[in-house]
C-alpha cells in the first residue's frame, strides 16, 4: 500500500534522512521506533507532503505521491495525527472534526463520519461547541484522532499519540488504535513508548540516525536481546 | 446634552465607514502576517473607479459596488499571485514586505496622477444633499447609507467566516497552515483568497469613500494610517475588536472638538496609537485571531 524508497531529507544542510526506506502493507500495523531526533517525524512529514523531499520515492497504492502538493494527500486516503496534536485552538471541537474532512470526497460523508468518530469518542460528543485550546491534554488526542479520521482515510499514520498523556488515557489510545486495526484500518505508527508499539504492531522497523537498522515481525523485535537492552532498559 | 447625542450618533455612523475600511486591512494581516501598506492606494484607486463608473457610465456609486469589489478581488489575488507569495512573512520578512507594498502604493498613486491629474474629485449624486432625521437631528442620506452597507459588509464577512467550509479554512490556516495542509486545504490557495477578499474591501471602503468625501491621487494616507490605529486598538483580525476599535477612533476624533483646536483633531488618532502602544502593545483585546 505505501512503499518508501531511499529517501533523502534535509533541514537547510543538515541531512535527517538518509536513504530512508519501509513499507506497509494493506490491514497492516506497522511501527517506526527510535530514539529522539532519529528522524520518525520527518519520515511522516515527507509521506504527508510537508516536507520537502531531496532523493528517493515515495508510492502510495502503485502511484508515486513524491512531489505532489501535500494538501492532495487527505484526498488520496492518507492522514496524519501529527506529533503534539497541532489543533486549532481558538476552533470548537466541531469545527476541527469538520475541517477534518474538508477534502471533497470525505466532505459528502461529514455526518457519518461524525457519527462514527462520536461513536469512537462518546466524550468528544458532549464537548463540540468547546474550544478544542480548551480541553485537557488527553481530550485533545481524542480530538486529533478524531479529526484524522473524519477524511475516511485508507493509510492512518500517528506521530507518539501517547506523548506527555496519563498512563490511563495512554490505555485508552492505545486501545482505540487495537480496534482501528480490527476494523480494518492500515496503521503506521510512531512510537517513544517502544513496548506498547510493539504489543499493537504486526511488523516493526528501528530508525538510528535517518535510516533504517533493524526491521521485522513485531514480536521478534520484541524478544531481540539489542532492543530490550537499548530501548527497553531490560 | 442634545449636542452629545448629535455627535454621538455622528460618531457610530462614522465607526461603520471606519471598521469596513479596517477590516481588509486586519484580515489580511491576521491570516497572512503581511502589513498591506497599499491598501490606502487601492482605496484610493477604487474612489476612482467609482468616480469613472458615475461620471462616464452614469453607475450609481452603490450599485457599483458589486462590480467594484469583483475587480478588486481579481486585482488583490493577482497581487498575490504575481507579487506577495514571494515575500518572506511575519517578523523576519518585514522589511522586504512593507518596501515592496510601499513601492506598489507610489505606483498606484503616480499612475492615478497620470490619468486624473492632481485635482480635487468628488461624486456629485442627485441625492448627495439628501438628509435624514435621527432623534430630532439630520444626518446626510450618505452617511447613514455608508453605515448601514458597512454594517452589512462586515456582518457578512463575519458569517462567511464562522459558518461557511471556506470561511472555517481561512481561519484554520491562519491558526496551523500545517494542519490545515493535512486535512485537504490548499494553503495557498486560502492566502490568495484572503488577499482578494481583503482588497475587495479596500475598494468597497473606495466607493463609499466617494460618496463622503472630496479626493485626489493621495488620498488613502490618512485611512490607511486611520485603519492602522483601529487594528491596533482592536487587536489583529477580530471582528469585535475592529468594531470597537472603530468606535474608539471616531468617538475620540469626534469628541475633541471639546478639548482641542478642530484642526488638531485628525491627530487624535496618532496619539491615541501611541498610547496603546506604549501601554497595551498587544491592543485593548490582546491579539486574539479571527473569531
Ligand atoms: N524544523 C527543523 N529544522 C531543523 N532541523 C530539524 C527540524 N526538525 C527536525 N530536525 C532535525 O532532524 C532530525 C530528525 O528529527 P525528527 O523530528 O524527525 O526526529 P524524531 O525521530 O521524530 O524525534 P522525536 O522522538 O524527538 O520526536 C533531528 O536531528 C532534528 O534535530
Ligand atoms: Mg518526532
Amino acid at each position: 500500500m505505501l512503499e518508501v524508497r531511499d529517501l533523502d531529507v534535509f533541514y537547510g544542510d543538515a541531512q535527517a534522512l538518509h536513504g530512508m526506506a519501509l513499507r506497509v502493507d494493506e490491514g497492516e500495523v506497522v511501527t517506526l521506533v527510535g530514539a529522539n531526533g532519529a528522524g520518525k517525524t520527518t519520515t511522516l512529514r515527507a509521506i504527508s507532503g510537508l516536507q520537502k523531499v531531496a532523493r528517493g520515492d515515495i508510492t502510495f497504492e502503485g502511484k508515486s505521491i513524491v512531489g505532489r502538493p501535500g494538501h492532495t494527500r487527505s484526498e488520496l486516503g492518507i492522514s496524519l495525527v501529527p506529533e503534539g496534536r497541532e489543533l486549532w485552538p481558538s476552533l470548537t471541537v466541531l469545527e476541527n472534526l469538520e475541517l477534518g474532512c474538508y477534502a471533497k470526497s470525505a466532505r459528502k460523508h461529514r455526518d457519518e463520519s461524525l457519527e462514527r468518530v462520536f461513536d469512537l469518542f462518546p466524550r468528544l460528543h458532549e464537548r463540540t461547541k468547546q474550544l478544542a485550546g480548551s480541553m485537557s491534554g488527553g481530550e485533545q488526542q481524542m480530538v486529533a484522532i478524531a479529526r484524522g479520521l473524519m477524511s475516511r482515510p485508507r493509510l492512518l499514520m500517528f506521530d507518539e499519540p501517547s506523548l506527555g498523556l496519563a498512563p490511563v488515557i495512554v490505555t485508552q489510545v492505545f486501545a482505540i488504535i487495537r480496534r482501528l486495526a480490527r476494523e480494518g484500518l492500515t496503521i503506521l505508527l510512531v512510537e517513544q513508548n517502544l513496548k506498547k508499539a510493539l504489543e499493537v504492531a504486526d511488523r516493526g522497523y528501528v530508525v538510528e540516525t535517518g535510516s533504517i537498522t533493524m526491521a521485522g515481525p513485531a514480536r521478534e523485535l520484541l524478544s531481540n536481546e539489542g532492543i530490550r537492552a537499548a530501548y527497553l532498559g531490560l | 446634552m442634545g449636542q452629545v447625542l448629535a455627535l454621538a450618533i455622528s460618531a457610530v455612523l462614522l465607526a461603520g465607514f471606519y471598521a469596513s475600511m479596517a477590516y481588509g486591512l486586519g484580515l489580511i494581516y491576521g491570516v497572512l502576517r503581511v502589513v498591506n501598506l497599499a491598501h490606502g492606494g487601492m482605496i484610493m484607486a477604487s474612489a476612482y473607479l467609482s468616480w469613472v463608473l458615475f461620471t462616464r457610465f452614469n453607475i450609481d456609486p452603490y450599485l457599483a459596488i458589486p462590480i467594484v469589489m469583483v475587480v478588486f478581488f481579481v486585482v488583490g489575488v493577482a497581487m498575490y499571485k504575481g507579487l506577495v507569495r514571494f515575500l518572506p512573512r511575519g517578523a523576519a520578512g518585514g522589511v522586504q514586505s512593507l518596501l515592496l507594498l510601499f513601492g506598489v502604493w507610489l505606483v498606484i498613486r503616480n499612475i492615478a496622477y497620470l490619468l486624473f491629474t492632481g485635482d480635487d474629485q468628488a461624486v456629485r449624486t442627485s441625492y448627495s444633499t439628501a438628509s435624514i432625521s435621527i432623534f430630532g437631528n439630520s444626518y446626510s442620506l450618505n452617511r447613514v447609507l455608508v453605515f448601514v452597507i458597512s454594517l452589512v459588509a462586515v456582518a457578512v464577512l463575519q458569517l462567511w467566516l464562522s459558518r461557511t467550509y471556506t470561511g472555517k479554512a481561512v481561519r484554520a490556516v491562519t491558526e496551523n497552515s500545517g494542519s490545515s495542509t493535512l486535512v485537504g486545504i490548499d494553503v495557498e490557495r486560502v492566502y490568495a483568497l484572503t488577499f482578494g477578499v481583503g482588497t475587495a474591501l479596500a475598494g468597497l471602503a473606495g466607493v463609499l469613500a466617494s460618496t463622503l468625501f472630496a479626493f485626489n491621487p493621495s488620498f488613502g494616507s490618512g485611512e490607511l494610517l486611520k485603519s492602522f490605529v483601529i487594528i491596533v486598538l482592536g487587536g489583529l483580525g477580530s471582528v469585535v475588536g475592529i468594531a470597537v476599535g472603530a468606535l474608539v477612533l471616531s468617538f475620540a476624533e469626534i469628541f475633541a472638538i471639546y478639548v482641542v483646536p478642530s484642526y488638531l483633531t485628525a491627530a487624535v488618532g496618532f496619539v491615541l496609537l501611541v498610547v496603546v502602544l506604549v501601554v497595551r502593545p498587544s491592543g485593548l483585546f490582546g491579539a486574539k485571531v479571527l473569531r
